[in-house]
């Protein structure tokens, strides 16, 4: 067993590793960031995370809800550390993952990898208190100003394919019996379907509504937590959807999705324009690279000022603006906590994902991955839709819609750890309150 | 991770250590429970001296008697939100004495006001209210526990600071102070040690709280105190001011029972300060891990939304008004704009989400009568409350 495979082992049981060991780590990590562009390309299938905010116990969850890593390809969109009690061991399980399978976990940068933000929300108080100096802490934070700023999702499948309601086999078909195909889902932390939506196949554009019913869940939940969560997810995203789409000949193309961690910046109109940052640096109090870290959608047109007093908010007539002029469908976020772990608006044309149930131990929430299914229907060849080509070359050509067909996407929704049943060292959380 | 979320060991210790009969009502049957109950309560006071702290060392409160009121050592920074809440409690809270004692002249001091503050603590209210207005035109009442009110006697006797506002000489015969070093009494400054639960009608008002003056315009304050009383006891406690200390009195008349004129009915009013909504998830939440520290809030689910606090002000004898607002709200509408904005300069407030909702779930409530004088909460009718939801 290498020195890496004995650290993410002693890391996943919430032990800490040696102070010698962090330097090294942190100093391949960042030999593997830094040939990394702005805008990373990451394949589908993918799992989006958002925030994890040191809320170590709940990263376990995350995982075992989400399949673990190296099986799981993920993606996390920053946010890594601060808040909650265990920074250290979430960031540096990631790091380690990170060096040991680059090709199956992406991380991004989220506001609260920056210096100044870890000093007044936790980060730095935990590395000082953990290993007696601020040294952890700064080679903690020379990874971060070589974090990528974004992520592109290309390949995705318009289509999800249904999951067996975590039945764990095929023999009930949840499919819908009409003509419709399955845009969304919402899953449970036990695999079960609580939502699905669908939509009209896309050969008849004319017939746009989305018909969205309540699914209820499957009555038998006999099946242990722990042994429904891998079966559902082998038959999870996109593998069966080229025996579908066939008829249609408009063989649409599920355009592309952008990941950052806060949202879009007046200051960048194409994808290429975050290319073109230079990122390695502290997270600056204005300017694109801020913006994408700090930035909100809202309900409103335009721009508006942000009430966190950096970065800004933007309308949904911005975001749509923004992904026709960049061939996307859909813009991935984190940043803010929402209250049913992910919040899709605009039509669907952004989503915050937000991954840190019961969040600071006291917000009473839950969290939500999403997962984005592979497009096997092209023979496994992935148009290079990111941005680039604008969107010359897709599905104007048969006069079609101009719009690109969004992403299905499985949203699997978990709750809080139950933290003394982990046989991990677990602090009893004590949150804040005025008394 | 803060230092602040770290469990502070001091604050069970600290009850245990010097609690165990300093508390009133030994007599009258609350003597069993003045136990671990109580312990956590009285040490609830901690959280909220070293909140203040932490908002007055980064700038968002002036408050010079803050660090002699936190106990030694136990300074901690707090996160950003706690520290915006903890300036909107406080600033709140100040724009309501501040509109019920009026503007401060030389002459106000003959027409005096009085503020009975319960589970008072180590607040710091009285040395910068008096520091503002001197001499003072008010007489103020702290009740707390013994062990609370004795930590804070100590503090004022080895504190010249905390002396120089009161504007007392410790060597005069104006200050007296309890063998147990548990109570105080200056002409204007009283510190009561009760347990607030042992206050009945059948008690001398001289013996349980000497220096009451039952016929100054008075403003009854319960920052976060009368939540951990019993629905019943929390009630008990506002009617014992409201119809007992404060009751409709007849003017002494010239011995025809004919003659005897209408009753006098002092002006009162209250001032709540109390987490709300309990039962949507983030109050879920609130209610668990607090369980967990051992800390209930009794009145919590009688008094859950803002219309129940109104209620609860009408009910109690309020009826000239009664209002009340969230935190949030208060922050929103209170709060001058360039005010908020060096606030809000003061530290990153990344979380704006978690602001709301924090916010939403504490609110202030306020309510008063105008007994005999039409004019004594004329201040209050121009703070903005929260309408209806």
């Amino acid at each position: 067993m290498s020195d890496l495979d004995r650290a993410i082992e002693q890391l996943r049981a919430c032990r800490l590793i040696p102070e010698s060991q962090v330097r090294e780590l942190c100093y391949k990590a960042r030999e593997l960031l830094i040939e990394e562009g702005n805008v990373v390309s990451v394949d589908a299938p993918v799992t989006i995370c958002g925030d994890i905010h040191g809320q170590f116990h709940d990263l376990m969850e995350l995982f075992r809800v989400g399949g673990d890593v190296p099986d799981t390809n993920y993606l996390f969109m920053g946010d890594f550390v601060d808040r909650g009690f265990y920074s250290l061991e979430s960031f540096l399980l990631l790091l380690c993952l990170k060096v040991r399978y680059p090709d199956r976990i992406t991380l991004i940068r989220g506001n609260h990898e920056s210096r100044q933000i870890t000093t007044v929300y936790g980060f730095y108080d935990e590395c000082i208190r953990k290993y007696g100096s601020a040294n952890v802490w700064r080679y903690c934070c020379e990874v971060f100003d070589y974090l990528a700023l974004g992520a592109i999702v290309l390949g995705a499948s318009s289509e999800l394919e249904p999951t067996s309601s975590g039945m764990g086999d095929m023999t009930q078909s949840t499919m819908p019996v009409d003509d419709g195909e399955l845009e969304t889902e919402v899953l449970n932390s036990r695999g079960e379907v609580t939502m699905s939506t669908y939509r009209p196949r896309q050969r008849s554009s004319s017939d746009a509504s989305t018909d969205s019913r309540n699914i209820s869940p499957p009555r038998d939940i006999s099946a242990a937590p722990g042994q429904t969560a891998a079966p559902t997810r082998t038959g999870a995203p996109g593998t069966g959807a080229s025996g579908d789409g066939n008829g249609s000949a408009t063989t649409c193309r599920t355009g592309a999705v952008l990941c950052v961690h806060g949202g879009l910046s007046p200051l960048i109109d194409s994808v290429d324009k975050i290319r073109l940052i230079d990122r390695k640096q502290e997270v600056p109090h204005e300017g694109a690279m801020c913006d994408l870290l700090w930035s909100d959608p809202d309900e409103i047109e335009g721009w508006g000022l942000s009430p966190r007093g950096a970065g800004f908010l933007f309308g949904g007539d911005i975001v749509k603006q923004f992904n026709h002029l960049n061939g996307l469908s859909l813009v991935a976020r984190a940043h803010q906590l929402v209250m049913e772990g992910y919040k899709e608006m605009f039509d669907g044309g952004i989503v915050t994902v937000w991954s840190a149930p019961n969040y600071c131990y006291r917000c009473g929430n839950v969290a939500a991955i999403l997962e984005l299914g592979e497009d096997t229907s092209s023979g496994g060849t992935v148009a290079r839709s990111n941005g680039e080509y604008g969107r010359s070359n897709g599905v104007g050509a048969n006069g079609i819609a101009n719009t690109v067909v969004s992403p299905g996407r499985r949203y699997r929704v978990f709750e809080a750890a139950a933290q003394d049943t982990r046989g991990m060292p677990a602090k009893k959380p004590v949150a804040d309150y005025f008394l | 991770m803060a230092a602040s979320q770290i469990p502070n060991l001091n604050l069970l210790r600290r009850g245990r250590g010097r609690g165990r009969g300093g508390i009133r009502g030994v007599e009258d049957g609350h003597g069993s429970r003045a136990s671990g109950k109580d312990r956590v309560v009285q040490g609830t006071d901690n959280d909220a001296s070293v909140s203040r702290l932490s908002a007055v060392e980064l700038g968002y409160l002036v408050d010079p008697y803050a660090t002699a009121l936190t106990p030694p050592g136990s300074a901690t920074r707090r996160f950003p939100i706690i520290n915006r809440g903890t300036y909107v409690r406080t600033t709140a809270i100040d724009q309501l004495v501040a509109h019920f004692l009026g503007p401060y002249s030389p002459e106000t001091q003959h027409k005096k006001k009085q503020i009975i503050s319960l589970g008072a603590g180590s607040d710091t209210r009285v040395f910068r209210l008096f520091t503002s207005r001197r001499p003072p035109d008010v007489i103020y009442h702290e009740i707390d526990f013994a062990v609370n009110t004795a930590t804070k006697i100590r503090a004022i006797r080895s504190t010249p600071n905390l002396q120089k506002a009161l504007g007392i000489d410790p060597s005069s015969n104006d200050v007296t102070v309890s063998e147990a070093g548990d109570a105080l009494h200056t002409p204007s400054y009283h510190i009561h040690p009760c347990d607030l639960r042992s206050l009945s009608v059948n008690l001398s008002l001289a013996e349980a709280l000497p220096g009451v003056d039952r016929s100054l315009p008075t403003l009854l304050i319960s920052e976060c105190c009368l939540i951990y009383l019993s629905p019943s006891e929390a009630a008990q406690v506002v009617t014992f001011f409201t119809e007992h200390v404060f009751g409709p009195t007849h003017a002494p008349s010239e011995g025809s029972e004919k003659l005897q004129s209408s009753p006098t009915v002092p002006p009162l009013g209250l001032v709540l300060y109390e987490p709300i909504r309990p039962h949507d998830p983030f109050g879920r939440t609130m209610v668990s891990n607090l369980a967990t520290r051992g800390i209930q809030l009794q009145t919590l689910n009688k008094y859950a939304s803002l219309e129940a606090q109104r209620a609860r002000l009408l009910e109690q004898g309020f009826e000239t008004g009664q209002a009340a607002a969230d935190i949030d709200f208060i922050w929103e509408r209170w709060v001058k704009e360039e005010e908020k904005e060096r606030v809000a300069s003061l530290e990153f407030l990344d979380e704006m989400e978690e602001w709301r909702l924090l916010a939403r779930h504490y609110c202030i409530s306020w309510g008063w009568r105008n007994g005999d004088d039409a004019a004594a909460f004329s201040g209050w009718t121009t703070l903005q409350a929260q309408p209806a939801e």
